[in-house]
């Protein structure tokens, strides 16, 4: 090529690139703006009634006071798509930008929400309710342990008991599984046992648990129910665009680690709430650490935004 | 015991110790008014113990025998690694102050070994200094995941502040390892170093913007790269010469493409995809002309253009996706399902290499470039419906007598026990 031909050729790409007032990959977000795929309307829509109904209780008096004086402004902001109510986590004010509302599509990947409106709920706003992000996260384990308060023979449960496993060599419990929910049980001879495995609410834990307590008294023990306890719960969701880690751990430094050569995802210790956040570079975000599901809510709201702001670079 | 002094009669008599020997003075006078026993009986000394190392109080203790050693062998590293004087104390004063933490005092030799090759890599982080935590591995014969375990305890335990790995310098140095000067091979093969490094390092960043090197190992992606920048500087020649060749022929060292051949390929083709998708918009190049194997041709005009080869590609995609789900919404209006299928399949051309596997509504359709983990899905795990419980709900008998066996399977598993415990 002589000179001239690659001077045109320079100023063609020069064009594109002046051309694109945007930086290389905000393409992504004019597409979703075109193509907005609002997920089932009748899902908002029953969202939207029992968020209603949820106002009336909510008592927000523990909120401090700006706080709920700014609640007006952001609700007006929010009514339009997601008609949330003024639930505040930590995330602060000016992190909640009108790209929040573009992001409610994503949530049609989460399997379906339940509201748990059990006697067990709390009246206080634990309960989480689509806000800037969408995006529900889903528990996916839950270890708690229990106290059965009787010395027992782990030789002769794993004789009378079907379902036990029991190597004295590899480890000092009986293994036990049931079938639904569907757990499994480490046992202990001094009458301790840790129950694992129980998917989305902490009563099916304790269901499972009760369930292995009962299982333990039919082969004679006078086995009890005492200290019944959540030790760990481990959520999981998926914020649908991919996640620059290496950005992100430059401006996080004291939070995060991200070594490559040893695990593919960035390690977030987040400080309040106390949770571990496992992210990856698809999107995918796993929750670890919580004695109590709003933490892992109220630790996905606080990430959800940090993590928008590394889409686009 | 409290006496009057028989010199002057005072009751301030006081116990003191002089030479270990307990005596009772008086305080007025100054008169000893009883002694202790100086030496031991026989019982004391044949069933007293000595006094462990640990306890005794002498002044200079020798350091432990393991932290010698350890010394010795992490300024050996330090040498082989060529750090400065000044590195390699600051790694000594790290090891020293691990070492003697409590979390690894008790730790086994061989942990031990590998603390001081996690010391030397920390403070090559901290330096800039380009080291893979892989061949700190290999040097002590440890593989990634106990290296990784003892560093991360390593900086929790210290509260160490972790810096982030340089790309470049850590390319670097990567190529210093590959012998392509123009006296070492022949003509057709050699390359300045400096023209390699940048080439390798334009094709890396070119990995980074298309999310081929988030989240992955480093390693086989620089591997990747390095081959496809040397072919490209001459392509007419080296095209026909694979990546094994190509190790052999600038003697890398055999540890790192033994291992990982199955990655550094697989880096390879995700790499050669990128740059095809790239080579498609150039405006002097024929669509069809774009292959797998001979896009290294066009490497080098690819590579001068890159950025705005990725605006244009992007663009290019967003607008056939645009035409696609309008053809769909008015195929649709007809109602007719046979028509729909089609028009899914005639989705732009990328889909088609994966074979439609992603959902036709996930959102990584909307994305020309995504991390490769996006795109192949696994198999769906089945999600059960999630159970609505109290938690305090009745159990019923019948299902807990479901878990215990019965009187006569209890007598078939205890004789099958003891015959198999017979042998």
């Amino acid at each position: 090529m002589n000179m001239d031909e690659e001077a045109s050729l320079e100023s063609y790409f020069d064009q594109t690139i002046a051309g694109s007032s945007d930086y290389i990959f905000e393409g992504d977000l004019g597409l979703q703006g075109s193509t907005s795929q609002l997920q089932d309307s009748s899902f908002l829509s029953s969202l939207a009634s029992q968020e209603k109904d949820l106002t009336e209780d909510l008592d927000l008096s523990f909120l401090p006071d700006e706080l709920s004086t700014q609640d007006e402004p952001s609700q007006v902001e929010k009514e339009s798509k997601n008609e949330d109510s003024g639930i505040y986590t930590d995330c602060p004010q000016k992190e909640s930008t009108q790209a929040d509302i573009d992001t409610s599509n994503s949530a049609q990947n989460t399997s379906q929400f339940n509201l748990p409106m059990t006697p067990m709920t709390p009246m206080t706003p634990m309960t989480p309710v689509a806000e800037s992000s969408g995006i529900i996260p889903q528990l996916q384990n839950i270890v708690s342990t229990v106290n059965l308060a009787c010395p027992l023979d782990l030789k002769s449960i794993a004789l009378q008991a079907r379902n036990a496993e029991y190597n004295p060599k590899r480890f000092a419990a009986v293994i036990m599984r049931i079938r639904e929910p569907r757990t499994t049980a480490l046992i202990f001879s001094s009458g301790k046992m840790v129950c694992t495995g129980a998917k989305s609410s902490e009563e099916q834990s304790r269901l499972a648990a009760r369930k292995y307590a009962r299982v333990v008294q039919k082969l004679g023990f006078p086995a009890k129910f005492l200290d019944f306890k959540i030790q760990n719960m481990v959520g999981s969701c998926d914020v649908c665009f991919p996640i620059r880690l290496e950005g992100l751990v430059l401006t996080h430094q004291q939070f995060s680690s991200y070594e490559p050569e040893l695990f593919p995802g960035l390690i977030y210790r987040m400080v309040k709430p106390r949770i571990v956040l496992l992210i990856f570079v698809s999107g995918k975000v796993v929750l670890t650490g919580a004695k109590e599901r709003s933490e892992i809510y109220e630790a996905f709201e606080n990430i959800y935004p940090i993590l928008k702001g590394f889409r686009k670079q | 015991m409290s006496k009057n002094c028989p010199e002057c009669g005072s009751s301030r008599v006081v116990e003191d110790d002089l030479y270990s020997q307990k005596q009772w003075v008086c305080e007025d006078c100054g008169s000893v008014v009883s002694e202790g026993l100086l030496t031991t009986t026989l019982s004391e000394e044949s069933h007293s113990r000595a006094v462990p190392f640990f306890t005794s109080t002498a002044a200079f203790k020798k350091p432990c025998r393991n932290l010698v050693s350890g010394f010795s062998r992490l300024r050996a590293l330090c040498r082989i690694f060529r750090l400065s004087s000044s590195m390699e104390d600051a790694s000594a004063n790290l090891f020293e102050r691990a070492y003697n933490h409590p979390n690894f005092l008790h730790i086994s030799l061989s942990k031990k070994q590998i603390l001081a090759g996690c010391c030397m890599f920390h403070i090559c982080r901290q330096n800039s200094w380009p080291v893979f935590m892989g061949t700190i591995g290999y040097l002590l014969d440890a593989d990634n995941y106990q290296m990784g375990t003892i560093y991360q305890e390593l900086t929790k335990s210290l509260n160490l502040q972790t810096t982030q790995v340089c790309i470049t310098r850590m390319l670097e140095s990567f190529c210093y390892d590959f012998k392509l000067a123009p006296d070492e091979v022949e003509e057709v093969f050699s390359v300045a170093q400096q023209r390699l490094v940048d080439q390798t390092s334009a094709l890396l960043e070119l990995a980074a913007d298309t999310w081929i090197l988030t989240g992955r190992r480093p390693f086989p992606l620089f591997l990747a790269a390095v081959y496809v920048a040397w072919q490209s500087l001459n392509p007419l020649a080296r095209m026909k010469y694979s990546l094994m060749k190509f190790c052999k022929i600038a003697k890398a060292p055999e540890q790192l493409w033994c291992k990982s051949k199955d990655t550094i390929n697989k880096r390879l083709n995700e790499l050669l995809e990128v740059l095809c998708k790239l080579g498609r918009e150039l405006p002097w190049v024929r669509p069809t002309d774009i292959q797998m194997n001979t896009v290294t041709t066009l490497v080098e005009d690819i590579l001068k253009h890159r950025k705005a080869l990725l605006i244009l590609a992007v663009k290019h995609y967003e607008k056939q996706l645009e035409e696609t789900q309008t053809s769909q919404y008015s195929e649709s209006e007809l109602s007719d399902s046979k028509s729909s299928v089609q028009t899914q399949c005639k989705s732009p051309p990328d889909e088609e290499d994966e074979g439609c596997e992603l959902p036709p509504d996930h959102w990584g359709k909307r994305h020309l470039f995504l991390p490769p983990c996006v795109r192949t899905q696994k198999r769906q795990k089945i999600n059960e419906a999630p159970l609505e419980v109290t938690g305090d709900e009745d159990i019923s008998d019948s299902e807990i007598e479901s878990y215990i066996r019965s009187e006569e399977e209890i007598k078939l598993f205890a004789k099958a026990r003891k015959k198999i415990c017979k042998y």
